[in-house]
This record gives C-alpha cells, structure tokens and sequence, in this order.
C-alpha cells in the first residue's frame, strides 16, 4: 500500500465478549423458545399494528393525492416502505408483497406514478388484511398482487426504468 | 444455553416505529438482555449515546431526519461520538445488495433484513460477540473491516481438499474404495 492512502487495520479488545462471559456451548435453544412464546404473546398485537400501518399508508396516500410533490411522494414511499417490512414480519406476507410492488413503483419510477396504479395498491393492501389473506394461498389475492406487480412493470418499462 | 450473560447487556434499539421497537424488545428480554434503552429517531438516539453507554445498538434504516445509514457515520467518525467501535446491527426492509454494501459503507456491523426473527436477532447478536470485525481506518473509511471473513480461516476441522501425497485423503480413499 502506498504510503499517500495509508490503511491501518487493527482489532479493538472483545470488550463485549468479556462482558457476557464465557460460552458453554451451542446454541441457546431456551432463549429461543423464549423468545418465540414472547412473539406468540404478541401476535394478539400484530392485526391492530397492522392496522395502524395501514391508516398511515391511506393517510400518506391523501395527502399526495392533495400535492404531488417530492416530500408527499417520499412520505407515501416510507409509508410502504415500513409496511413492506412490517407486514412480513406481523404475518402478513401478501400484504407485504403489495407494498414491495408499490416500493418499486413509487422509487423507481422517477415520473408521475399513475394516482389509479398507487390506488390499487393501497386498497389491495387494505382488502387482503380485512379479509385476513396472509398468505397467497388464496387465488384471487394471488392474481390481484401479480396483477398489480405486471402494471408496475409495464409503467417502470415505459419511462424507461426498467422493471 | 449458550452461557453468555445477556443480562450484562445494554442494548439501544433505534426504530421509529414502535411496535418494531416494542417487537424486538420483547425478543431481546427473552435473550435475557433487561437493560434495553429505546429511540424513536436517529437525533434521538445520538443524543442518548453519551448516557446509555449501549453494548450494541439495533438501528432502523429509514426513519424521518437522519437515517441510520447517517447515525452509523456519525458514531463512526464524528469525534463527539462516545463510542465510535460500538458493534451496530443495522435492521431494515432493504435488502439488496447495493444496500448492504451502503450500510457496511457507513460502518455497520451486521445487517439484519426484514422480517424481525428471534433467530435472526440472536444470530446476529452472537455474531458482533463471537466474531467481532477488526477495525480499519483510512483516509475515507473508518469502522469494521468491510470484508467477508474467508469460511476457510474459520474452519477448525480436518483439511479435506488439500491433496495428500497420494492425491486423496484416507477416507476418500477409504469411500473409493467402498464403491468399486
């Protein structure tokens, strides 16, 4: 290495391993066990976060539809963003495959997203948590969420961002 | 049980939502970490820093104001940072590669996509303990070393690719021979 972009590589104390002590072995199959009674505790939870997810999405919808303008269209972006992560992990992983589809829709396409296409999007949304769709097991919702995701990609497609 | 103290822990979770803060929480508890301080925003969370002394942080990516790409810098290389080696776990629905390499960019430890497991998380958690990254500094970068650690210098078994003198190792030989 030169001396003009030197790189120094060093490794600090494992303070933390210090800290938690010594390991007996394996993984901690308790811990875990807890940990996923703890999540099952939750999931009583997990319908009305949803929920509360999804008001922010159709909040975040109105007000782009009010002004479309970049801060609008980023808020509504991070709303489908979070439920993207959200839904996946609340069990409802349609659900997250529809704001995927509307991520992409919305931080791709650098033009104007048709208002119909995030409509869609956000009903769908909205139509498959009611209805308790979690999974794609159910042959409408199957057909609404790739229909949704072929509209995006001919939109991506036709301003040139590539689907 | 693994035999490590997580009750020894101080774990920052930095999310602005709360029921994914609420969620991880109640994973970590679970672990056995009871010292668990919590952010709503990256602002927040810096500001935090000094008093909570965390052991690990658990940082959201997108969240309103500073991101936690932008936190992840700012422990890193700011020199009011109290802690800039403070192993960070980076928990976010982007999980494409461009992004892992953003977030190994800004000087995070781990990175932990969407869906929040118990699994994941404890994973994770074992990583920045048992497998800590070296540290690197240089002229644009500072923080864990950016570089996938070879499996090969991991691996503690028999070296069963390595040629002997013969060309294969006895139990090849021995399997060979089984099956002609």
């Amino acid at each position: 290495m030169s001396a003009k972009h030197p790189i120094e590589i060093f490794m600090p104390p494992n303070m933390l391993k210090a800290k938690v002590g010594g390991r007996i072995g394996g993984v901690d199959v308790a811990a875990l066990k807890r940990a996923e009674k703890a999540l099952d505790e939750l999931k009583g939870e997990f319908g009305a976060w949803i929920n509360d997810d999804i008001a922010r999405l159709v909040e975040a919808r109105k007000t782009y539809q009010g002004a479309q303008n970049d801060e609008n269209r980023y808020d509504l972006y991070r709303a489908s963003h979070d439920l993207r992560g959200q839904a996946m992990t609340f069990g409802y992983p349609l659900a997250a495959r529809i704001a995927a589809s509307l991520c992409k829709l919305l931080d791709n396409n650098q033009g104007s997203a048709p208002q119909t296409l995030i409509d869609a999007h956000v009903d769908a949304i909205g139509i498959v948590v009611r209805q308790n769709m979690k999974d794609d097991s159910d042959r409408t919702a199957r057909a609404l969420a790739g229909e949704l995701e072929a509209r995006v990609g001919e939109v991506l497609s036709k301003n040139g961002e590539g689907a | 049980m693994s035999g490590y103290r997580f009750d020894r822990l101080k774990i920052l979770i930095v999310d602005d939502n709360p029921h994914l803060r609420k969620l991880v929480a109640a994973i970590l508890h679970a672990f056995g970490v009871n010292q668990i301080a919590q952010a709503a925003n990256a602002s927040r969370a810096w500001a935090m820093l000094r008093d909570v002394n965390p052991d690990v942080i658990i940082l959201d990516w997108v969240m309103d104001g500073m991101s936690g790409v932008e936190l992840a810098k700012m422990i890193r290389t700011d020199p009011g940072s109290p802690n800039p080696f403070v192993p960070i776990i980076m928990l976010t629905g982007n999980s494409l590669l461009e992004h892992v390499h953003l977030a190994r960019d800004a000087g995070v430890n781990e990175f932990l996509a969407k869906p929040v497991s118990s699994n994941a998380i404890l994973t994770r958690l074992l990583a920045v303990i048992e497998h800590p990254r070296p540290f690197v500094r240089t002229k644009v970068y500072f923080g864990p070393c950016r570089r996938r650690r070879r499996i090969r210098d991991e691996y503690e078994g028999p070296e069963r690719r390595q040629p002997t003198d013969a060309g294969l190792d006895k139990k090849a030989q021995q399997e060979t021979s089984a099956t002609t």
